[in-house]
């Protein structure tokens, strides 16, 4: 079987190669014959990349240790659940799995789009053919995960204990899902500058996929966190490592991406910024893959043997200088008849959400990329950790909230003085009251207050300017149709899916606004040494240590679980079970917190050290509305699916859009 | 003038706030988290997190040895020139505010505000243009279109290969 992966891994990389060749070639010379040779490609290099992981997981799956990355991964005491998991793991497997989704996203579209736009498709098929084969060529020649050991070892090295927690079951594919995912917005805005076929009607078809992508990179963002903070047991979810970094910035870009091109819809304006913006994110998930693979900048995330660094560099390299120079070939394609009719617009808010994004994606690529920098010029190395990000990209987060509140409020094409009073009078107002209200019961004693305080004043005028368009919607309706609150308000969401699923993601981002400003500025931690018995106080919980409790697991994992009693006026609350496990063959014991979760604030525990006589070290940190952080994931998940749900009303038109423009240009035939 | 140097003023006036470090905090337990937030973790793993972040049994000894060293009188910054002394400038969480480490700090905001400005500039461009095109006669403006047209319909041709 292991000689069935490593083969059909060949085979894939020979039928892309062909592909790209192929699908560029019967697109210049209009050769059908050869369009549909290439056509063929998709399908056989996803298979063949397909059987490959197959044989992959059933190495993993039947303890198979000749294979040096199941040896190094993987041993016969591990979870079926984790052997799953071990196959993305490391550096090998997980080039694997990337271009396994990548290899399955473009079968997609290959079927999505094969009998559409056939000037764009080819195209756009040969430019993600070039990816994977950038992808294949690293696996087949460099990071082979079916390279064998010439004597197997009777069990595995294992699975990092770290990584053995639910979330790498979820965080890692999900993550991949957005990273790879913009691969194919890319690819068509790239086929669309070859074949200068530059209207919108790249991002008409490659809408969804955009969204797509920009909501699995959100969520393997949030999902990143939550296993931060159920995992590392240091009672946050957000280190600014460089490796979240580098999935932080592409996902600031795409939202760019997201509003900008809105404005491309609507006025055919734009268009160098839209094609910059999606190029850049593409070329940030590969920055961030370079990041994680080559070794170059310290993070806890960087896999074992990150060498795969120039590979990464050299390929991004080709992809700035490729794209930017198309774009310099095509810019009189690319120009537009760029005119707004007032400053004050919703188009101009749009510019200066793209600036403040754009800003914050810079700070933190800055950040990231200064050490380097530092090290080049003054021959020192330092480092730059979360107290630079938080100092730099809190200011400009907090006028990115504000924004969110002015784009729904404000009118597109041109806003009155009129206009602008009456839409932002109640918004205003709720941000006034909350200020008044939270001013004399909330302490402002420092900095993190302050933005914290600010930030809550902001999370008041946003959600009453967006809620406020649900309200003047819903009355409207109710007014026009004779309908209920209720059935008014369904209504006008599902026939606006667009616009009204964006403001629910809206909602969803001040919730976790909310939870971030909360959870830093007004926690509070202490560390008890404890004996059977004691207890301790904090923020109203009584905390008593009741017990220790030691259990062999399994025979290489051992947990040493201490119980703990929480009361709350007088009465039992909860019982909390920290833990340490420990495996054998690793220095470092794994902490397993325990958390009580309210809307209200987390109750965190962690079983710090423990002595032979029982005794406890137990470190307590208190948490507010770390929840909202976690909910409003859910909220922009749950927006994010009226946006992207197919709309027969957009589509009905477009198409009459359509029949407008043939009957203004009638086509040959017509004529 | 006057407008942009108050516009300016404002401006220095907040990136002054920004960057001025935390407000003194009072208490032990505020001066030792205070401290774990300035310093890097040193241990034999390289775990390159913050101390106030780190769950290694080396962070624990650290964060005894500092309780002690502040419950002996040693002030937060006196403690941190200890450890740039010990082990060179990486050991601080941040770069520090002055000299070229200065640009760490200072290029984000100027690369915004530089950003704020081209945006004002081409926005009033855009509506300039606009602007021009409502107080001309509407007919002037088809032979734009028309040229529009022309142009990619040229470019269209030139692209067919025959």
């Amino acid at each position: 079987m292991n000689d069935i992966g490593e083969f059909t891994l060949l085979v894939a990389l020979a039928t892309a190669l062909y592909g790209c060749v192929a699908y560029v070639m019967s697109a210049r010379g209009n050769r059908i014959d050869l369009y549909l040779s290439a056509d063929k490609t998709p399908f056989i290099v996803w298979a063949c990349v397909m059987i490959s992981s197959i044989c992959l997981l059933r190495a993993f799956l039947t303890d198979d240790f000749s294979l040096q990355y199941v040896w190094a991964y993987s041993n016969r005491e591990l979870d079926t659940f984790y052997k799953v998991a071990s196959f993305w793991g490391g550096q090998k497997g997980s080039l694997l799995f990337w271009t396994l989704l990548l290899t399955t996203y473009m079968l997609v579209v290959y079927f999505q789009n094969r009998s559409k736009n056939l000037r764009v498709v080819p195209y756009a098929m040969a430019v993600m053919l070039v990816v994977v084969v950038f992808f294949l060529f690293l696996i087949n020649f460099s990071t082979n995960p079916f390279e064998r050991i010439p004597l197997p070892p009777e069990d595995g090295r294992g699975l990092n204990p770290l990584l053995q927690n639910y979330w790498m079951v979820i965080h890692p594919p999900t993550l991949y899902l957005g990273y790879v995912g913009f691969t194919v917005p890319f690819a068509f805005a790239v086929a669309a500058l070859i074949s200068k076929d530059l209207d919108d009607g790249w991002i008409r078809m490659t809408r969804k996929w955009t969204l797509i992508s920009w909501f699995f990179l959100c969520m393997g963002n949030l999902f990143g966190a939550s296993w931060a903070y159920v995992e590392l047991g240091w009672g946050g979810y957000w280190a600014w490592d460089p490796v979240e970094n580098a999935a932080f910035m592409p996902l600031l870009i795409a939202t760019a991406f997201l509003h900008s091109v809105m404005i491309q819809e609507k006025k055919d304006m734009m268009k160098v910024w839209n094609m910059s913006l999606i190029l850049l994110t593409f070329a940030m998930t590969i920055f961030g893959t370079f990041i994680t693979r080559s070794g170059l900048i310290q993070s806890v995330h960087t896999f074992d043997e990150a060498t795969l660094g120039y590979y990464f560099l050299a390929f991004l390299f080709v992809i700035i200088v490729a794209c930017v120079a198309l774009i310099i070939a095509r810019l009189p394609l690319l120009k537009s008849a760029n005119e707004l009719d007032s400053f004050l617009s919703r188009e101009s808010s749009f510019l200066f959400n793209n600036l403040v994004l754009l800003g914050i994606a810079f700070a933190t690529f800055w950040g990231t990329i200064f050490p380097i920098i530092s090290e080049a010029v003054r021959g020192v190395k330092i480092t730059v950790g979360p107290p630079f990000y938080n100092q730099v990209n809190v200011p400009i987060g907090l006028a990115l909230l504000a924004l969110i509140g002015i784009g729904p409020v404000i009118a597109w094409r041109r806003a009155t003085f009129s206009n602008l009073k009456k839409n932002f009078l109640r918004p205003v107002l709720a941000g006034l009251v909350m200020a008044v209200a939270l001013f004399p019961v909330i302490p402002l004693g420092n900095r993190a207050e302050i933005y914290t305080y600010v930030t809550f004043v902001l999370c008041a005028f946003v959600l009453t300017s967006i809620l406020t368009e649900f309200y003047k919607g819903t009355v409207s309706r109710m007014g026009l149709k004779d309908e209920s609150v209720v059935g008014a308000l369904t209504t006008m969401t599902w026939r606006n899916k667009r616009r009204y699923g964006g403001y629910i993601v809206h909602i969803g981002v001040v919730l976790i606004f909310a939870g971030i400003a909360g959870s830093q500025a007004y926690g509070t931690h202490t560390e008890k040494h404890l004996k059977t018995g004691d207890s301790f106080e904090i923020r109203g919980y009584t905390i008593t240590y009741e017990k220790l409790i030691a259990i062999e697991a399994t025979s290489v994992k051992t947990r040493i679980i201490a119980q703990l009693a929480v009361e709350r006026d007088g009465k039992r609350y909860w019982t909390g079970h920290p833990e340490k496990e420990f495996y054998k063959g690793q220095n470092q014991p794994v902490s397993e917190v325990d958390v009580l979760s309210t809307w209200k604030e987390d109750l965190y525990m962690i079983l710090a050290d423990f002595g032979e006589d029982e005794s406890a070290t137990i470190k307590v940190y208190v948490n507010p509305m770390v929840s909202w952080m976690w909910t409003g994931g859910w909220v922009i998940a749950f927006g994010t699916m009226i946006s992207m749900w197919p709309d027969r009303l957009e589509q009905r038109r477009r198409l009459d859009r359509v029949r407008k423009q043939e009957q203004l240009f009638p086509s040959p035939a017509q004529e | 003038m006057r407008t942009f140097k108050i516009k300016l003023l404002t401006g220095l006036f907040v990136l002054v706030w920004v960057l001025a470090g935390q407000a003194p905090v009072a208490g032990a337990g505020a001066l030792l988290s205070d401290l774990e937030n300035q310093l890097m973790c040193k241990c034999d793993d390289k775990c390159g997190k913050v101390l106030i972040n780190c769950t290694c049994s080396t962070s624990d000894k650290t964060r005894a040895k500092f309780s002690k060293m502040l419950e002996s009188g040693l002030t937060v910054d006196q403690i941190v020139k200890m450890q740039v002394d010990e082990y060179g400038e990486t050991v601080l969480s941040a770069p520090t505010k002055f000299g070229f480490n200065l640009t760490a700090w200072m290029t984000p905001f100027v690369a915004l505000v530089a950003g704020g400005f081209g945006v004002r500039k081409v926005l009033r461009a855009w509506v300039g243009k606009r602007d021009g095109i409502d107080t001309a006669e509407t007919p002037a403006a088809e032979p734009e279109i028309s040229k529009k047209y022309s142009k990619r319909l040229k470019d269209e041709l030139d692209g067919i290969e025959l």
